[in-house]
């Protein structure tokens, strides 16, 4: 499925003169199916406000722009939200925030009791082991635990099956790596990429670390201010350092370097994933 | 005389499992300590033992010369060690910010004019003193976190926690609160200790910790401990970004010749390598 998003403005309190906040002012994005798509920007900037937007958690405002995801036309008012829903998984910050159930297979099951109330029991339990297993947790080790027994990395991964349980084609996750350790980091990004191989066609990622975005996505947008301010790849968008200066934003680490050295007359044309940044300078050492 | 000292300390929440297990470590005046380690390997359950939020089951802390286990010596500690902890929401109580800086301060009965003077030196030593009248609620999460560590500083503490307090902050918001913890450190010898997840903020620091099950396992510089890069990858941990990438690059035949933490060092032993093969 496209996401297509045209023109998108919302205020947060329109009716009051002093504290409205224009969070979105006429955004347009198109985000083609299987994209890994990163979306960075400062505090502020609009980023939450718009991946909400994008399963309904917010609706359009009247005459607030249209955004269409696949067959679903969010601005309409007859817009099937709970089919979007399940077609859209959202993971915002801290997950295990979420958790409420007695067990962890309760936790998991929630959303398919909701969305597929057709299925039987013993299609419930597989979907629901499948789900514990895709985040790589042992099924009949957890299943009866409560949430609340499991540690941070654990739970966090439970929260994210009791999304993919839905089977979404589609994933939006917000600051995901926020409080995991180094290996829990790196745990959790191959996780996302065996997902996206899997059922999930498309990733999108709201995230401030610079190096995740860089090694990962396929696509990025910046926001600023409530606007679009550019669209790209992670190499476009953080060649160009007067944007990336202009909104306090910060490079990734091999942007940085490739930087310096370009000041010393040494180019180094990468996509600036550390596997490429070091293909590329193994073939400048070549060529000396 | 160390800061802050540990003889044997453990601690457990339920008396089961023992999350700091016969830790024993001194921390001296003037020194910026960066304390990494997995989710769960007690860097939290340690900062809370530096300034007696609770108290060792076995062994000792003491801080300045005051234990932390006595009751009436407890406020003393306090008095020297200052946390500022994760979500920057969760430290803030009053509607306005000098309010808020003046709460720690008011409760050890500080005279008010020395109040007014505490406020002037803490918020003009994070860079907020704009900010004096304004509301905690309309602040950015940098913002919020500089405010929570100026109300640390209203107490004149001698150590300064940071228990990842700039975990959920943007890049621009955390570099503001790493500049004023080196800041301080500099100018004031305020004594800092980073627990961080942020594998960059390490490269920085006098001393490296590192924790494991409840147990400080390696103890050093930050060259000394990103040296040990399998040990440091078998606990659970990363090296910095730019040691990884000149790691990558030996394994590919570039050796670069020299330890590399930081972006700069990345930079210039690349010019290096590339001077070599010009000549």
């Amino acid at each position: 499925m496209q996401i297509d998003v045209k023109n998108l403005t919302y205020v947060y309190s329109e009716s009051s003169r002093d504290l409205s906040v224009k969070a979105l002012d006429n955004v347009s994005l198109t985000i083609n199916e299987g994209e890994f798509f990163g979306i960075i920007g400062q505090t502020g900037s609009g980023k939450t406000t718009f991946v909400q937007h994008l399963n309904g958690l917010i609706k359009i405002a009247k005459d607030k722009g249209e955004i269409q995801i696949g067959e679903f036309c969010l601005q309409d008012k007859k817009c099937d939200f709970k089919g979007l829903r399940s077609k859209i998984g959202m993971v915002f910050q801290y997950p295990e925030h979420q958790l409420f159930a007695e067990t962890v297979f309760e936790d998991v099951a929630f959303a398919l009791k909701n969305f597929e109330k057709e299925l039987s029991e013993s299609q419930m339990e597989e979907r629901v082991r499948r789900a514990i297993e895709l985040v790589g947790l042992n099924y009949e080790q957890v299943k009866d635990k409560s949430p609340f027994e499991l540690s941070g990395g654990q739970k966090r991964r439970v929260a994210i099956a009791g999304v993919i349980v839905s089977r979404p084609e589609i994933l939006v996750l917000d600051e995901p790596a926020a409080g995991l350790d180094p290996v829990g980091k790196r745990d959790f990004l191959s996780l996302l990429h065996s997902l996206h191989k899997n059922f999930v066609k498309t990733i999108i990622i709201v995230s401030h670390d610079m190096n995740l975005v860089a090694e990962h996505c396929t696509k990025t947008a910046v926001f600023s201010h409530g606007k679009i301010c550019a669209v790209g790849s992670p190499k476009e968008i953080f060649s160009d350092y007067n944007l990336i200066e202009s909104l306090s934003l910060d490079l990734p680490t091999t942007a940085k370097v490739v930087r310096e050295l370009s000041k010393k007359g040494i180019n180094i044309d990468c996509d600036l994933t550390v596997k490429d940044f070091v293909r590329a300078v193994k073939e400048r050492g070549a060529k000396l | 005389m160390p800061l802050i000292n540990l003889e044997n300390v453990s601690f457990s929440y339920d008396n089961n499992i023992d999350v700091i297990k016969n830790v024993s470590l001194s921390i001296f005046e003037g020194e910026y300590i960066a304390v990494i380690g997995h989710n769960g390997s007690g860097k939290s359950t340690l900062a809370k033992l530096f300034n007696g939020l609770i108290k060792a089951q076995k062994g000792k802390v003491v801080v300045d010369g005051f234990d932390c286990a006595d009751k009436k010596q407890v406020f003393e500690v306090r008095k020297r060690v200052g946390v500022v902890f994760q979500n920057p929401d969760n430290q803030l109580i009053a509607s306005i910010v000098e309010d808020d800086i003046a709460f720690g301060p008011e409760n050890l009965g500080v005279k008010r004019q020395e109040i007014g003077k505490r406020i002037d030196f803490a918020l003009s030593a994070v860079g907020m003193q704009k900010f004096r009248k304004s509301s905690p609620s309309r602040l950015s999460g940098g913002q919020k976190q500089r405010i929570a560590i100026a109300g640390v500083l209203a107490l004149n503490p001698k150590v300064l926690v940071l228990d990842e307090s700039t975990a959920m902050l943007d890049p621009q918001g955390r570099n503001e609160v790493l500049e004023v913890a080196k800041k301080l450190n500099k100018e004031q010898k305020t004594t800092i200790i980073n627990i961080t997840h942020y594998m960059d903020e390490v490269v920085n620091a006098d001393r490296v910790l590192v924790l494991n099950k409840g147990e400080v396992v390696l103890s050093g510089t930050p060259k000394e401990i990103f040296a040990k890069k399998d040990k440091i990858r078998s606990l659970g941990l990363e090296l910095p970004v730019s040691t990884v990438i000149a790691d990558e690059l030996k394994q590919n035949g570039i050796d670069l010749n020299s330890e590399v933490l930081t972006e700069n060092d990345l930079v210039s032993s690349l010019i290096g390598w590339s001077e070599g093969l010009c000549k």
